[in-house]
């Protein structure tokens, strides 16, 4: 076997599926631009009280609504509050809401939709009819009860945002689920004998990733406005906390007075929507191993 | 004069990789009531190149880098969107491959043979249906005055072709260019529609350029014939030459690629008649159910497999033979448990699989494997060929983890890939590669029957006998039992020792291969035999005589 050398050193490293989309990931650079903003505003959530230059609930009602500034950078809003620290407080809130909310949303979502559209049959037929009458049920009602229920509490509304966001995801992974169901590895892994839960995990939801992530990174960004209708109706945070949301929609008020109280959070946000998306992109090409470019 | 005339005609696309030349400075002409066939592989450039005569490229990515294109005095390619918009679908006109695709399905067929007709031809509405009732009526659909107003899923595959080709006859078109209009239907189906083709050529006198990966149709129904290999046309001239005196390797090559069902196979496997059989069916019956609503429990029954015994010995290959819808792919599945047998016994080694535990069947699964028609799809485009079958080997082999590489790289040599392709993924492997890596993960587990469900039919004709001669290799090295299910009769005669023909969920004749197709017993199998077209034009045009008096 002299002709044929066989790179044995190579074939035994193997390569793992998540190796393979990391190194891919590494190569878009938009991707890894906006993995790089996601990062940077996760710190600055953390290290608000380091980075703040003033507090968030401290009020110059003398200053008022100041455009921005020397001293406050972004402004300040109608009771003097200086924007910058609130938009850096208003993180904290926005971004833990985003990220707990969805993976509340996730974790439902993928586990339901995936048994429904794998097991299909009767337990499809009722497992989707539940999520139907869910549909049904008025979103603000049934956080209402929530909140009746369990007393107002800040991990609770992100709980409640996550039980009612996972039912589309639900909708979308079974869909996904069903259509791989019926490609033919799926046969032959069933005719080897695999167990049924690593069939699921090792050909299923690898091959449903795509569309999951795509609509994860749009589900951060819906969330984390949610909060904000939450916190209009006095379901949500409380002043003087703030939120990038509550900060948007107050600066809705006061929009043509003072239109860096909406231009700010607006942008901010914004930025964070367009990072989401080129990381979710990236992701979403990165783990399909034929968009590769060799 | 010919009516139409292609000069040095170069198309190319652009993609991620590169510039690929899909035609390379192809030349040809077409007469008035000429045929002339294409043929190639895929990937050959033949679709590519009628397509472009239309205009009907996605451009970019293709673009035209040099050539004419002469009908009628006007250059095609040069020719303004509006013109050639006139041309198309009414001087010149297509029928596309699958006929499930090409029909808009919202609207009944009189509606779309309508449309075409008020369009080019600026007929009022009553004249225009009754000239489509006419032309209905002429491509051979029983009740014309019935059907225009059926939607295009109340016809059969056959009756959507016919239909196809009544509205592409409809304005009379000077040229007619068919692109693989038969390889979706069944023989039997192809052998009345090519008739067809043919005669209504004859009557209105039109060019026709016909496509196709199938020797035999070609043999049949073409006067010249371009063979072509990777945009290149590699050989051209009239049919007797291209079969009788072939010059290019490439066309050779084709030629003999083909199973032919005048010769018998390479493989022939003796039983041993005190030996009892490995697997046995007895009266297995699988029906699906159409079930209307949730509420409702009674629902349509479709008898898919019906009161089916069959016997199969070790060692032997049987070919499962039979058109689609015949239930052959669903005994095949009923085996393995991949869809549920509603009565009658399925036996392996001695033990009645049906009644086995749940466990029990897993470990006799692992002795009967099955190979998938679509390499496409029967692999996990996320797993590495490595993955893939150090999976299949580990199952197994629970215990001892550490040799599975040296032994995924035999299987990769047993089926003849090399071993430094293991840490690719499917996508960078042709086709004829991926159903060699499912051959692979099959016998992984070390089976002793292997049911495989049309393994070719998705292949190039050239792929398909490497590959057919691979299984007849692995057959004999591993004393393998196979279930083989096609709808090509050829490939069953060449590979199989036994043939069970199958019409509609029944078995209506089993033989001997040879006895079988020498002297078949039942209308049916005749019926099949007969519609096998011959990749030789002279026999070919016999076959079509005997079977049009018949």
């Amino acid at each position: 076997m002299a002709t044929a050398a066989i790179d044995l050193k190579n074939i035994q490293q193997g390569r793992s599926l998540w190796q393979d989309a990391m190194s891919r990931l590494k190569q878009n650079h938009l991707a890894v631009f906006g993995l790089g903003v996601v990062i940077f505003l996760i710190l600055i959530a953390i290290f608000a009280d380091l980075i703040a230059p003033y507090s968030y609930e401290e009020q110059n009602l003398a200053l008022g609504a100041s455009p921005p500034s020397a001293d406050h950078w972004l402004g300040t809003d109608t009771l003097g509050r200086d924007l910058f620290t609130r938009i850096l407080y208003g993180s904290r809130i926005s971004l833990m809401v985003g990220i707990l909310a969805t993976t509340v949303a996730l974790t439902i979502g993928v586990t339901w939709g995936t048994i429904s559209g794998y097991l299909g049959g009767r337990v499809d037929m009722v497992m989707m009819r539940i999520v139907d009458i869910l549909y049904a049920l008025p979103f603000t009602i049934f956080i209402i009860l929530l909140m009746v229920v369990f007393g107002r509490n800040i991990y609770l509304l992100f709980f409640a945002i996550g039980a009612v966001e996972w039912l589309t995801m639900a909708r979308i992974v079974r869909s996904q689920v069903m259509s791989i169901r019926n490609q033919e590895y799926i046969d032959a892994v069933i005719s080897m004998g695999l167990p049924r839960w690593r069939i699921i995990t090792r050909h299923v939801l690898p091959n449903i990733l795509g569309p999951v992530i795509v609509y994860t990174t749009l589900t951060i960004p819906g969330v984390i406005l949610l909060e904000s209708f939450l916190s209009f109706l006095g379901l949500g945070i409380q002043p003087p906390m703030s939120s990038w949301g509550s900060l948007i929609s107050n600066g809705v008020e006061t929009m043509e007075e003072y239109p860096w109280l909406l231009i700010f959070p607006a942008l901010t946000l914004s930025v964070t929507l367009f990072s989401l998306n080129f990381l979710g992109d990236g992701l979403r090409d990165a783990i399909d191993p034929r968009s590769a470019k060799d | 004069m010919p009516i139409l005339q292609v000069d040095d005609l170069s198309i190319s696309f652009r993609t991620r990789e590169g510039r690929i030349e899909a035609v390379k400075n192809a030349s040809f002409t077409l007469d008035k009531g000429q045929t002339l066939g294409i043929v190639g592989e895929s990937g050959s450039g033949k679709s590519v190149l009628c397509y472009s005569l239309l205009g009907l490229l996605p451009m970019p990515p293709a673009s035209i880098d040099s050539g004419k294109v002469m009908f009628d005095d006007k250059d095609l390619l040069k020719a303004s969107k509006q013109s050639v918009r006139h041309i198309r679908g009414n001087r010149i006109s297509m029928i596309f491959q699958d006929p499930m695709t090409s029909l808009n399905p919202y609207l009944t067929i009189g509606t779309q043979l309508v449309e075409s007709l008020t369009i080019h031809k600026g007929m009022n509405k009553q004249s225009a249906r009754r000239r489509a009732i006419q032309s209905m009526d002429e491509v051979g659909i029983a009740n014309p005055e019935k059907r225009i107003n059926s939607y295009p899923h109340e016809l059969s595959g056959g009756m959507k072709q016919r239909v196809m080709i009544a509205m592409a006859l409809l304005t009379e078109p000077e040229i007619l260019i068919a692109d693989e209009p038969t390889t979706a239907l069944d023989v039997t189906i192809q052998a009345q529609i090519l008739r067809l083709i043919k005669q209504l050529q004859h009557e209105h006198k039109v060019g026709l350029i016909f496509i196709s990966h199938d020797l035999g149709v070609i043999a049949g129904i073409a006067d010249e014939v371009l063979v072509m290999e990777k945009g290149d046309i590699v050989e051209a001239g009239p049919v007797e030459d291209i079969f009788y005196q072939t010059r290019h390797p490439y066309t050779k090559k084709l030629l003999a690629s083909i199973p032919n069902t005048s010769k018998p196979g390479k493989y022939r496997y003796k039983r041993d008649n005190t030996s009892s059989p490995l697997l046995k069916l007895q009266e297995v019956k699988t029906y699906f159910h159409k079930s209307h609503s949730f509420l409702q429990s009674r629902s349509e029954e479709i008898k898919a497999v019906d009161n089916v015994s069959l016997e199969i010995y070790p060692g032997e290959t049987l070919g499962l033979v039979g058109e689609s819808g015949s239930g052959k792919s669903t005994i095949g599945r009923s085996i393995i448990k991949l869809v549920d047998i509603h009565e009658g016994k399925v036996i392996f080694k001695e033990q009645d699989i049906l009644s086995t535990g749940h466990y029990q069947f897993d470990r006799l699964r692992h002795e009967i494997q099955m190979i998938f028609q679509d390499p496409y799809s029967s692999l996990n485009p996320r797993m590495t060929v490595f993955d893939t079958l150090a999976e299949a080997i580990s199952l197994r082999n629970k215990q001892n983890n550490k040799n599975i590489t040296p032994e995924v790289i035999q299987l990769m040599e047993d089926v003849g890939l090399n071993a430094n392709q293991i840490r690719k993924y499917p996508h960078e492997f042709s086709g004829g590669q991926r159903q060699r890596i499912a051959i692979a993960r099959a016998l992984a587990l070390r089976p002793r029957l292997i049911i495989a469900d049309e393994p070719v039919s998705a292949l190039d004709v050239t792929i398909q006998a490497q590959i057919l001669d691979l299984l007849l290799t692995l057959v004999k090295k591993y004393q393998l039992t196979m279930i083989f299910i096609s709808h090509d009769l050829s490939v069953v005669r060449y590979i199989s020792d036994r043939v069970a023909v199958m019409q509609s969920g029944k078995i209506v004749e089993t033989g001997e291969t040879e006895a079988l197709f020498s002297s078949p017993q039942h209308d049916y199998t005749r019926s099949l035999i007969r519609a096998i077209p011959i990749p030789d034009p002279e026999q070919e045009r016999l076959r079509q005589a005997a079977t049009t008096i018949t």
